[in-house]
Order: structure tokens, then C-alpha cells, then sequence
């Protein structure tokens, strides 16, 4: 029954338990407002949550009176995870059981100019971290995703031109010599296919590719639950396989690469003359909307995308391929056509039907992987006694199998 | 990323998409001056639905009398106003919130001594009748609103003293959306905010947007302003010096615009 004892009290600590986490961290007074309940019950909800080790409390000062700040308690150590869209900026502040403490995202301006951009990197990160009542030392690194193919040996974008004023930068050094802290940098599909593999769609699969449908193509090829980054890092960068080769020159300097036909200004250009000036994120949400002008350009890129995932499903052979990306919040409108192209190949379709499924962790992958990244390279001193959460226990197992 | 190249500085007439492409608001030749003061020289401006329009330009260069026409607190001497298409006056505050416009001034008019709930309802207060406050309906509304921008703020019930400098605008902004308004006006929304706080006001805007609002800002700031706007117009000694498309507009002909480095005046306008 909905009003029986029991079930309340669950509501009333899932309603707590949500706000903390929503806003990251919260005083009593706050969670008070914030819930709905009364003081008392949230003073036994938080007092309940804190002696199970679900949250943890610290003093603190708000508007000049001592409040109680009540947090999502952490284990061990805390890894950040960025993503450095075209246009946005999302960092993530987690712990070593991949729970998100807190999140923010920045929208950035088109050809947002490096040296801002990472100023601003570094100040979201501190910023974060005070408002969780924590500090720098806390953190034991940071994962970044980049929408260029970065060589890991350097942590530098490898091919020129991609992204502009990006190029030359030591984009690890500047944000380590910020915050002190070891930067683990590598492109956003990559990072993407890293987690979707460990903790999404295709964690059941050894072998998988993630498509990333954004700003720019990109894909992570997963063999053996290993991420393939190649030698110079370009592995899976399928915006840049030649589609058309009468087409237009790509920033990379080929010609008639697969960006310059679904890439976010070849979508909103033909668009222009019927819809007026539409960004990227537009498109998406009138296609949701039923627009079927907006739906078409969407269902026509998912197509044209299928053609060359399945040519790296040719080479790779995975069990799945998952497609995440801005484009892939129009679910099916993108998914159908693409999986059509790509069923089309008889060879990949053999023993069964290549699955062709959508991202579990949606817009959130990129930077769930950059921390997984993290928690995966972090030299954490690791006292299992610590680190007694569940999740830490199936981290440390998918980290064997790897 | 494409390869397509880069106009900078490209000429732009944005349009509502599928809907009739009707401007909700149309300045046109606005001229205002206080005695040899030419704050304002014929120009035009123009708002679309589901557009976000930065007003730029230096100290002194008109964008601050030009939201207060847009908003009513000022007349202009000559000129044109539209809104939908229809000509109309904006005489006072009051006809400027009947036409569906809001403002946020820089200054928030904010009380510090009222809470969340009260400050979005403040003059506007919902009444059963007589001097009965409804105010578990207002609360259900904040709460509402609140929830459609994805605010930050985690409490309906918080005085304003309690609140941080991004938490109070994202309230200022909240309460421009009592009364359903068709045209936000947001001036320098983030201006003395740390970086945490101007990701949470951008995010609003961008929300603002896509439920469909026309939103007029004015800001200093080149990279929030090329983050959230669809259009750019600079403003210069009171005159229209050039529009641009954010999306491909680079900073420096912006910058250009700005400093007058670049001229969009014709003829004698320019004096």
C-alpha cells in the first residue's frame, strides 16, 4: 500500500537521498525546503543515512549561522571527468564507486579559443569542489575528453586543424600545472566507448564500437573489453572516412570526409532556406517534436553514418555497436535508418543480426568515462576495508578482466 | 566540425522557423536623445521567437537605453515599435509586462528579507478574493517554474540573503516567467559571477530559448555572449554597426564592430 509506514519512510529517504545528490550538497535547513518534509524527519532520515555511510556531514557556515552540510559520503578518493564539447563544457565530480557527487555544464561559444576554455576548466573544477565542502587534495585525477583524436603517448591532439587553436597545446600540462593533479586526456568517443563497455549498454559484450553522433562523427572501438586508440590515437575517427569524393575539403584536409555531410553544419545548412537559422541542439528537439523536415536531415545522417559503421563492423567484428551523441537523443529517428545501412551488409549479419543499440549513460558517457579512465590509472592506495561499496567491488573485477 | 569555410561577419536575417516569421518585437529608426546626448540614432532591432539576441557595444553606446524602451521605463523620441507585426506603444513598465515582456535589471530588485516563493510573486501576489494570500498555489507555481528551468535552487522556502549570486539571478530570471512573457530582457546577467554560477545562468538561458522565448541580452562578456546568442547586434555611439551571426561571427570582427574599427553606417547616419 501506498500509505503504509514502511513505504513512506522509503519515499521520504529516496526523496532526501535525490535531493543531495541533485544539488550536491545541502544543509539540513535546505534539505528541509528542498524535500518538503519536516525538520525532525529529516534529522532522523540524515542521521539514519549517515550511521549506513550513505552520506556524510560537515560543518559548515551559511549566512553567518553553523548549518550541518549534509553530502553524499565518498570512499577513498574522488576523480573528476570533463568534456570539452563543441559547444559545452561538462565536468563531473565522482568517487571511486563511479558516483556522480556533482555536475555542472558551461555552454561554450562555436570555436571557443583554448586558453580561455581551460582557465575556465580549472575554475568549474574548484568551484564544484568547494560547493561539495571539499579541496583539490581530495581529487586523485583528471580525466578529459576532447572531440579530436589524441595521441596517448603525449596527451596532445594529434592531427592538426580540428580544433582550432587546440593544436600545439599541451592541454594535460596546462590543467595539471592548474591543479596539480595528473590529467589523463583522450578523445571523447574513446572515452565514450570506455564507459558505455564497463558500465553501459555493451558491458555485456567483449567486443563493441560506440558511435558518437555529435558536433563531429567519431567512434571507440572496444576489442577484447579493451579500448583500441592506434598508434597515433585516430582509431575509430570514421568523421573522417571519405564519403563523398566529389564533396567539400574537411578541416583535416581531406576531401568529402563523412563530417562534411553529417557534421552540425552540413545538418542546419539545408535547413536554412525552410527553417530559418537553427543550432545543432534545435534540430534534435524539433525532430523529437515531429518536425519532419528536422527528423529527415537526422534519419538521413543515421544512413549515411550506417554506410561507414559498417565498414569498421567489417573490420572489427563486434557483437554490438552503441550510439550515443546529441544526435542520438532523437532515439530511433537516427537508430533506424542507421541500423537499416548497417543490416544491409550481409557478412556483419551472418551468425545474428548485428545489434545497433542506444547509449545507456545518454549525454553523460563521455564524462563517466573520463573518470573511469581515472580510477583506472589513479595509483589509489587501496585498503579494501575503505573501499567496502559494492561498486568498488565490481570496478576492481572489471579491471582484472581487462 | 565541418569543412565548410567561415564567414566572418556574415550578414544575417534570422527567421522563426516553421512558424510565420513574424518578429515578437520590431524597433525600427528608434531615436532617443537627453538634450545633446544622441543615445540612440535610428536604429533597428528585432527579436524572433525561440531567439537569443546579445546587445553588445561599449560603455555609452546605447544598449542599456534601448532595453529600457524594450521594457517601457523610457520613450523614445521617434520610431517604430512592433510587436507580433501590430504597432504598438510600450508607454510604462506596466504596458511593457501587459505585452508579455519582462526585464531583469542589473541590480535584480531582489528582497533579501523574502523568500524564493515570495520574491517571484512580489506586487503580483495570487489573492482568493479580498487580502487572502493563495500561497500554497504560488508555491506549486515557483515550484513549477523552478522545475521547467532546471534552476539550482534547492529550496522555494529560502530567504534571498541565503542564496548565492547565480542562485539569486536564476530567481530574478524565474520571476520574469510569471505571467507567461513572450520577450526576456537580461542585462549583464553575468556579470560578477564565478564560474560555477555563469554555467548555471547560461544553462537557464539556453532553456529560456528552447521553451520558445525571445531573449534580448546584454552583455560584456564576448565568450557568454557567442555561448548562448543566436545574433549578434553591436551597438555604436547610439547606431547600428553590424549584425552578426553567432555561429560564425569570429571575436575579432566583433571586437572590429565594437570598436568601430569596422563601420556598417552609411551616408551622413554616421554623424
Amino acid at each position: 500500500m501506498a500509505g503504509s509506514q514502511s513505504s513512506l519512510r522509503e519515499a521520504n529517504r529516496a526523496a532526501v537521498v535525490d535531493a543531495v545528490k541533485r544539488h550536491g550538497g545541502l544543509t539540513q535547513v535546505e534539505l528541509v525546503g528542498a524535500t518538503g518534509l519536516s525538520a525532525a524527519t529529516v534529522s532522523t532520515i540524515v542521521k539514519q543515512l549517515l550511521a549506513e555511510g550513505v552520506v556524510e556531514t560537515r560543518s559548515t557556515i551559511r549566512t553567518g549561522r553553523r548549518a550541518q552540510l549534509v553530502t553524499l559520503a565518498h570512499r577513498v578518493g574522488l576523480a573528476v571527468g570533463v568534456h570539452v564539447g563543441h559547444r559545452h563544457l561538462r565536468v563531473a565530480i565522482a568517487d571511486f564507486t563511479h558516483e556522480v557527487l556533482a555536475e555542472r555544464v558551461l555552454p561554450l561559444p562555436q570555436e571557443h579559443r583554448v586558453d580561455t576554455s581551460l582557465d575556465r576548466l580549472a575554475l568549474l573544477v574548484v568551484d564544484l569542489l568547494e560547493r561539495l565542502g571539499l579541496s583539490i587534495s581530495d581529487v586523485v585525477g583528471i580525466g578529459v575528453g576532447l572531440p579530436a583524436p589524441v595521441d596517448d603517448a603525449t596527451g596532445m591532439i594529434s592531427v592538426r586543424g580540428i580544433m582550432r587553436s587546440w593544436d600545439e597545446v599541451h592541454v594535460g600540462h596546462v590543467i595539471s600545472k592548474r591543479l596539480a593533479l595528473p590529467v589523463y586526456v583522450d578523445n571523447d568517443a574513446n572515452l565514450g566507448a570506455l564507459a558505455e563497455s564497463t558500465r553501459g549498454a555493451s558491458r555485456v559484450y567483449r567486443d563493441s564500437v560506440y558511435v558518437r553522433a555529435s558536433y563531429g562523427t567519431g567512434a571507440g572501438i572496444v576489442i577484447s573489453h579493451q579500448v583500441h586508440r592506434g598508434f597515433a590515437g585516430t582509431a575509430g575517427e570514421i568523421g573522417h572516412v571519405q564519403v563523398d569524393p566529389q564533396g567539400d575539403i574537411c578541416r583535416c584536409g581531406s576531401r568529402g570526409c563523412l563530417d562534411t555531410v553529417v557534421g552540425a553544419r552540413a545538418l542546419v545548412e539545408p535547413l536554412r532556406a525552410s527553417h530559418g537559422n537553427l543550432t545543432l541542439r534545435d534540430v534534435v528537439q524539433r525532430a523529437n517534436e515531429g518536425d519532419p523536415g528536422c527528423a529527415q536531415v537526422i534519419a538521413d545522417a543515421g544512413a549515411q553514418i550506417g554506410v561507414v559503421v559498417s565498414g569498421v563492423a567489417m573490420t572489427v567484428n563486434p557483437q554490438c555497436i552503441v550510439v550515443g551523441g546529441e544526435l542520438a537523443e532523437t532515439g530511433e529517428i537516427l537508430l533506424t535508418p542507421m541500423r537499416e545501412a548497417i543490416r544491409r551488409r550481409v557478412l556483419l549479419n551472418q551468425i545474428a543480426p548485428l545489434e545497433v543499440i542506444p547509449a545507456e549513460l545518454g549525454n553523460a558517457a563521455e564524462v563517466a568515462g573520463a573518470i573511469a579512465l581515472v580510477l583506472q590509472n589513479a595509483d589509489i592506495d587501496l585498503d579494501p576495508t575503505a573501499a567496502a561499496g559494492v561498486g568498488a567491488e565490481a570496478e576492481r573485477v572489471e579491471v582484472d578482466g581487462a | 566540425m565541418t569543412g565548410a569555410p567561415v564567414h566572418d561577419g556574415e550578414q544575417v536575417r534570422p527567421m522563426g522557423a516553421t512558424a510565420p516569421r513574424v518578429p515578437l518585437l520590431a524597433m525600427k529608426q528608434i531615436t532617443k536623445r537627453f538634450n545633446a546626448v544622441e543615445a540612440l540614432v535610428g536604429v533597428d532591432f528585432e527579436v524572433y521567437a525561440h531567439e537569443v539576441v546579445a546587445l553588445v557595444g561599449d560603455n555609452g553606446a546605447g544598449k542599456s537605453t534601448l532595453a529600457q524602451i524594450v521594457s517601457g521605463v523610457l520613450t523614445p523620441d521617434s520610431g517604430i515599435i512592433e510587436l507580433a507585426g501590430e504597432p504598438a506603444t510600450i508607454p510604462n513598465p506596466s504596458a511593457a509586462h501587459a505585452a508579455g515582456i519582462a526585464t531583469v535589471f542589473q541590480d535584480l530588485a531582489l528582497c533579501d528579507n523574502l523568500d524564493v516563493t515570495a520574491n517571484l510573486f512580489l506586487g503580483r501576489e495570487a489573492t482568493a478574493g479580498g487580502s487572502f494570500l493563495r500561497d500554497g498555489e504560488m508555491e506549486q507555481t515557483t515550484k513549477r517554474i523552478l522545475r521547467d528551468l532546471n534552476s539550482p535552487i534547492p529550496s522555494v522556502k529560502t530567504q534571498l540573503h541565503a542564496l548565492s549570486g547565480g542562485q539569486r539571478q536564476s530567481v530574478a530570471i524565474a520571476r520574469t516567467l510569471i505571467g507567461n512573457p513572450r520577450i526576456v530582457v537580461l542585462d549583464e546577467p553575468t556579470a560578477a559571477l564565478s564560474v560555477a554560477q555563469t554555467a548555471e545562468v547560461l544553462t537557464l538561458i539556453e532553456r529560456l530559448r528552447e521553451l520558445g522565448l525571445g531573449v534580448i541580452l546584454i552583455s560584456h562578456n564576448m565568450v557568454d555572449v557567442r555561448a548562448v546568442s543566436d545574433r549578434i547586434e553591436v551597438l555604436r555611439h547610439g547606431r547600428n554597426n553590424g549584425s552578426f551571426d553567432a555561429t560564425t561571427a569570429s571575436y575579432e570582427s566583433i571586437l572590429a564592430a565594437i570598436t568601430g574599427a569596422t563601420s556598417y553606417i552609411k551616408g551622413d547616419r554616421a554623424y
